[in-house]
């Protein structure tokens, strides 16, 4: 029973949340009220108790619920931050179906097949919300938003059909050189780069990341990125725990899966560095971590896996105090939405400074807790070959680049004088000639107070990580592939 | 070779429908093709190798899956039929400002004047005959590289992904492109019923509802397309 209200009583509450879409103040709320009784709904379920239903396995291990109650966390904090910020009309219900099959994803996990397809279905939800339009909108919806609505269905689709047929794959599996025809491992493990580097943003799938990211509102992205993205990256860990064959017989493909993730590592960060932009740099960087947190996988080490598990985590909280702050920052200040704006911790210096400290969460700086996730990941990659620290090195230098380039082209330029004095209107001066006013809004400090809270928890873990830490390692020693792997 | 037509009719159903799909410019067409190819997949998985009847409908013995997999089909030809027919997300004109409205304007009568001087050229089948023939030599050569079920199944899944892919490589427009998602789905569906040890309820009843959502979502897009610029061209979405 209470596995079938986590997965449906999201969507029942998008159902009529959608009825009230127009109005912002009962629609949020509804919202924040829905994911709290699912935190609670959560934190009820038992810990390591399968159940069957309709012939499906339905189970939740420590991580599984961690990630469940992180992901909650962050859609209660994305709908209190929508109170502040301009939204999608659809963004409540949308979010809350997309809440709901998360859930049940992870729930499923030991189902390859359902998980699969359930990605898919978050996915196409998720297209509703990148071409939504705010409330009372004026305007069309953009042809940006639909183009990226349009790779990102294809995309998703791909992934999802890539990701299924290595499962059918899997059910038929046999063993090297049986029956005078070589194994499908090889194609098995293709078919899981193409799939999983899709759904994760790996390069060269990234694409799909920046323009999400560029064209649709804030929250959508942080939602993407943190609910289904995350949950991506934990069903490549259940699939090789489910599958280890997939890990024992494929040598040469984990060892691809390890250079995958340095090169997007380094390529993305690259790419992060040539374009200085307030969203399309943090995406690139974002695309880098990723490939970080695969590298941490593919070490198939219990270091390894640790660290990227732990990062998965950071990412999470980085990427919510980023996108806050991006759309913080983005609020219009009266000068013409062309001006590129130089200035911006001048004049929003609380959201300047919150998005500062998402990107140094993001790089891995101490004392934040991705510095312990990301040390781990370094210490596999030495295990492994000192080649991949080089890589993965260079990677973190390229990444302290660009952000450093972001922070210096549009964060810390020298602040714009404000108009001092209000021109008198001169004879035949028409309307359109004069200047807008600067309307500088005061910063939503509330807002800006949890996201330093945000900050401050992340220090406190990273100065005392063994709080995740042992969670994580209580979980990494159940997984098979792991000391299959070692 | 009677008794080839007469056993392997479903698949040659499968592979004219997908042709058909891959080829055809105007929306009827490929939306007929995709009914029949939703229809042959079914006759083919219908076989008894495959799934056995366990149902009697209308003096037809029919499995339950196969009926469940005709009517998740036959609902999304239905969603893109009605879409194909309707097409807009017709935008409220008080609602908008004048810049937008200007837009709207312009944007009807560049697709009315398109529709007027574009006639059937046979340069635009050129890319999808060679992706047909493309598709042919892939589908008889990986069977024999990597096969995984029968001659017949492998043929069939291959057939399908790889029209399927193509079709949405060379998709002028967003319905066609949503039809080439949908021919992939059909695939993975194929493959599934035909080599799985033991068809589940659950998988399968996933399968019609990610094929539905993705024909709603098809749905969706286009009419946002069209009500934006009259056209259901990807050329036009991709002009700045």
């Amino acid at each position: 029973m209470l596995y079938l209200l986590i997965i449906f009583f999201p969507t029942a509450m998008a159902a009529g949340l959608f009825l009230l879409r127009a109005q912002n103040m009962p629609s949020i709320s509804g919202g924040m009220l829905a994911v709290i009784v699912q935190i609670a709904l959560v934190l009820q379920l038992p810990v390591d108790a399968p159940v069957r239903l309709l012939g499906l396995t339905l189970t939740i291990d420590p991580l599984g619920r961690l990630v469940m109650l992180t992901i909650l966390g962050v859609a209660l904090f994305s709908y209190v931050v929508t109170f502040f910020i301009a939204h999608g009309e659809n963004f409540v219900p949308v979010s809350l179906l997309i809440i709901g099959i998360t859930n049940a994803t992870v729930l499923l996990m030991q189902e390859p097949f359902v998980a699969s397809l359930l990605m898919v279905s978050s996915g196409l939800l998720a297209i509703l919300a990148i071409v939504d339009l705010p409330i009372g909108s004026t305007v069309l919806v953009e042809r940006s938003p639909l183009i990226t609505a349009l790779h990102y269905l294809v995309l998703v689709l791909l992934s999802g059909f890539a990701m299924y047929m290595a499962y059918v794959l899997l059910t038929i599996y046999w063993p090297t050189e049986q029956n005078g025809q070589g194994s499908p491992a090889h194609l098995i493990m293709a078919l899981l780069i193409v799939g999983f580097g899709m759904r994760l943003a790996i390069f060269p799938f990234q694409s799909w990341l920046i323009e999400v990211t560029e064209y649709s509102a804030p929250m959508v992205s942080v939602l993407i990125i943190t609910a289904l993205n995350s949950t991506g990256l934990l069903f490549l860990i259940a699939t090789f725990q489910f599958f280890p064959v997939i890990v024992s017989e494929n040598a040469h493909g984990m060892r691809m899966l390890l250079y995958l993730g340095a090169a997007t590592m380094i390529l993305a960060s690259l790419f992060g560095l040539a374009s200085p932009h307030l969203r399309r740099t943090p995406s690139y960087l974002i695309v880098a971590n990723s490939g970080l947190m695969l590298f941490g996988v593919a070490s198939a080490s219990s270091t390894g896996l640790a660290g990227a598990i732990f990062e998965m985590f950071n990412q999470m909280i980085a990427v919510l105090i980023i996108f806050v702050s991006i759309a913080l920052l983005e609020r219009p200040d009266g000068r013409p939405v062309v001006t590129i704006r130089r200035d911006l911790l001048w004049r929003w210096p609380l959201a300047g400074s919150g998005f500062i400290g998402g990107l140094l969460l993001l790089l891995g700086m101490p004392p934040f807790s991705s510095f312990t996730s990301k040390l781990l990941i370094y210490n596999a990659a030495a295990r492994i070959s000192p080649t991949f620290v080089v890589l993965l090195g260079v990677g973190s230098l390229l990444m302290l680049a660009a952000i450093a380039r972001l922070l210096y082209e549009r964060l810390l330029g020298a602040a714009e004088e404000l108009p001092t004095e209000e021109m008198p209107i001169l004879l035949a001066t028409q309307e359109i000639e004069r200047f807008s006013d600067r309307r500088l809004l005061s910063e939503p400090v509330g807002l800006s107070v949890v996201l330093f809270i945000l900050l401050g928890v992340c220090c406190v873990i990273g100065l005392y990580p063994q709080i995740l830490l042992t969670m994580i390692d209580d979980v990494i020693r159940g997984l098979t592939f792991v000391r299959t792997a070692s | 070779m009677a008794e080839f037509f007469n056993t392997q009719w479903p698949l040659i159903g499968i592979s004219l429908s997908a042709g058909l799909i891959l080829l055809a410019q105007q929306w009827r067409t490929t939306l007929i093709g995709l009914f029949f190819n939703y229809l042959f997949v079914a006759a083919f998985l219908a076989q008894p190798q495959f799934i056995k009847p366990d149902l009697t409908l209308l003096g037809m013995a029919i499995s339950t899956t196969v009926l469940v997999k005709l009517i998740a089909g036959f609902s999304a030809v239905l969603i893109l039929a009605v879409t194909a027919l309707t097409f807009s997300r017709e935008y409220d004109a008080d609602a908008l400002d004048e810049f937008s409205l200007a837009e709207l304007r312009r944007a009807a009568r560049r697709a009315q004047r398109k529709q007027l001087v574009a006639p059937l050229r046979f340069a635009d089948f050129v890319v999808p005959i060679w992706a047909l023939i493309l598709a042919a030599i892939a589908s008889f050569i990986l069977p024999r590289l990597y096969p995984i079920g029968s001659e017949e199944v492998d043929f069939a899944w291959y057939w399908l992904t790889l029209t399927g892919i193509f079709t949405i490589v060379t998709a002028n427009d967003l319905l066609k492109l949503g039809l080439g998602l949908l021919v992939c789905v059909s695939s993975i569906d194929l493959l599934y019923t035909a080599i799985a040890s033991t068809v589940q309820v659950f998988p399968l009843a996933m399968l019609g509802l990610t094929t539905i959502v993705l024909s709603l979502s098809v749905s969706y897009l286009s009419g946002l397309m069209y009500g934006r610029l009259k056209t259901l061209e990807l050329n036009e979405l991709y002009k700045r």
